[in-house]
């Protein structure tokens, strides 16, 4: 998490030779889904566009990740705490601008921030089929229905960076584990819903 | 020797003696040896009782227990058989005649049959090949209260930990679920349970 520094508010004001708001916007919701890592590139991309040396860029680039990332990680949903982040000399506009936009933008960025957080591996989908045994070595005839589920799994996102991984576990369950199973999610549903009544 | 019913492999020559031997035996004592070998089938990992069982009755009835062993094994091929090819009481009775068992002996050991074969069947069900078996699942929900990137959450998770046996090996699966993929998960697996039920 990114925290806001001294010189992040003189850099910002680097956005004043911005060619337009939504040219603003855009660098603005950039700078917040990067990570860190990847900010020299954006940096580097966004130089042209601003008519700005790479160092100016370098700096607005940080500055505007700090603040986005500042903003969502405490949680403001007013205008008010917004503003009373800027400096009392702060260009007027520029941050009502700058304002605006993050206010446009907060629960996009909270919910990819969710998103994103560290995790287990994470149940991204999941299929079942039943099937009827007819038959196998120990017995000719029967017919027991059993269940098979398969669940794809993703590993943690922050390991596997823009590709994660997808696992695919196929699991076999007896008619028997699936009830036990059932009581199991039952009983949690009624906590979850006991906590949810409190 | 007609067609057998629980087995098409040609029969060990062995197995007309030991018949012969086991008519010789009382209607009580036969009744005895039949006894232990159904405890036996119908609990197959109690060999050290079984082992006993046998070598009790073979010192009681005066029977040597090497005889008596072959024997064993030679009545133990119908039952199993049987048990493979679902073959009915009748079935049975008639294999054993066939076999050179007397009628009244042969009677008896089928109708012991029908009496356990719901157990015996059980327990070969329960042998059946299953890929990936969910053995166990244990879980844990809780609260996110905060993150590196999020002072205040407050979102809800779930944790399951799913054992599963891969060969003869157990693997425990972790997987993380959010609260409306778990109530999706739930309502999906009691669709699975009533799928089952309509073919059971």
């Amino acid at each position: 998490m990114a925290a806001l520094r001294d010189g992040d508010f003189a850099a910002l004001q680097i956005l004043l030779k911005a060619p337009s708001k939504d040219a603003v916007r855009q660098l603005c919701q950039e700078c917040f889904s990067s990570p860190p890592a990847a900010l020299g590139p954006l940096a580097q991309r966004a130089c042209p566009g601003l008519a700005i040396s790479a160092q100016e860029a370098e700096q607005l680039v940080s500055a505007l990740h700090n603040l986005t990332r500042h903003v969502v990680f405490r949680g403001f949903t007013r205008a008010e705490d917004i503003l009373c982040l800027f400096p009392e000399n702060f260009h007027q506009n520029l941050k009502n601008l700058l304002t605006k936009i993050i206010l446009e933008n907060i629960s996009a960025w909270r919910n990819e921030a969710q998103a994103s957080q560290i995790s287990l591996p994470r149940l991204v989908d999941m299929d079942w089929r039943v099937d009827i045994k007819t038959s196998s070595d120990s017995i000719a005839r029967m017919a027991v229905p059993t269940c098979l589920l398969q669940l794809k799994i993703q590993e943690d996102a922050a390991l596997c960076g823009n590709n994660p991984v997808v696992s695919a576990l196929t699991v076999e369950l007896s008619k028997e584990t699936l009830d036990t199973m059932l009581e199991g999610l039952g009983r949690i549903r009624d906590q979850l819903s006991a906590v949810a009544n409190k | 020797m007609g067609l057998l019913n629980f087995t098409r492999d040609p029969v060990p020559e062995a197995v007309s003696g030991d018949m012969h031997n086991l008519n010789q035996l009382s209607a009580q004592q036969f009744s005895s040896l039949t006894e232990v070998l159904f405890r036996f089938l119908t609990e197959p990992k109690e060999v050290e009782r079984f082992l006993t069982q046998l070598s009790d009755f073979a010192t009681m009835n005066k029977i040597s227990l090497g005889p008596l062993k072959n024997i064993v094994k030679s009545i133990l091929l119908v039952p199993n058989g049987a048990l493979k090819r679902n073959l009915s009481s009748e079935q049975v009775r008639a294999d054993f005649i066939a076999l050179g068992l007397s009628e009244e002996k042969a009677s008896y050991f089928a109708e012991q049959w029908k009496v356990n074969s719901p157990t015996l069947t059980r327990l070969a069900l329960g042998q059946t090949l299953m890929i990936n078996q969910l053995i166990d699942m244990e879980w844990k929900f809780g609260v996110t209260a905060g993150s590196s990137e999020l002072e205040k959450v407050g979102s809800i998770f779930l944790q399951l930990k799913l054992v599963i046996k891969k060969g003869s090996q157990l693997e425990n699966v972790y997987v993380e679920l959010t609260l409306p993929q778990f109530y999706s998960f739930l309502h999906e697996m009691e669709r699975v349970k009533t799928s089952l039920e309509s073919f059971s």
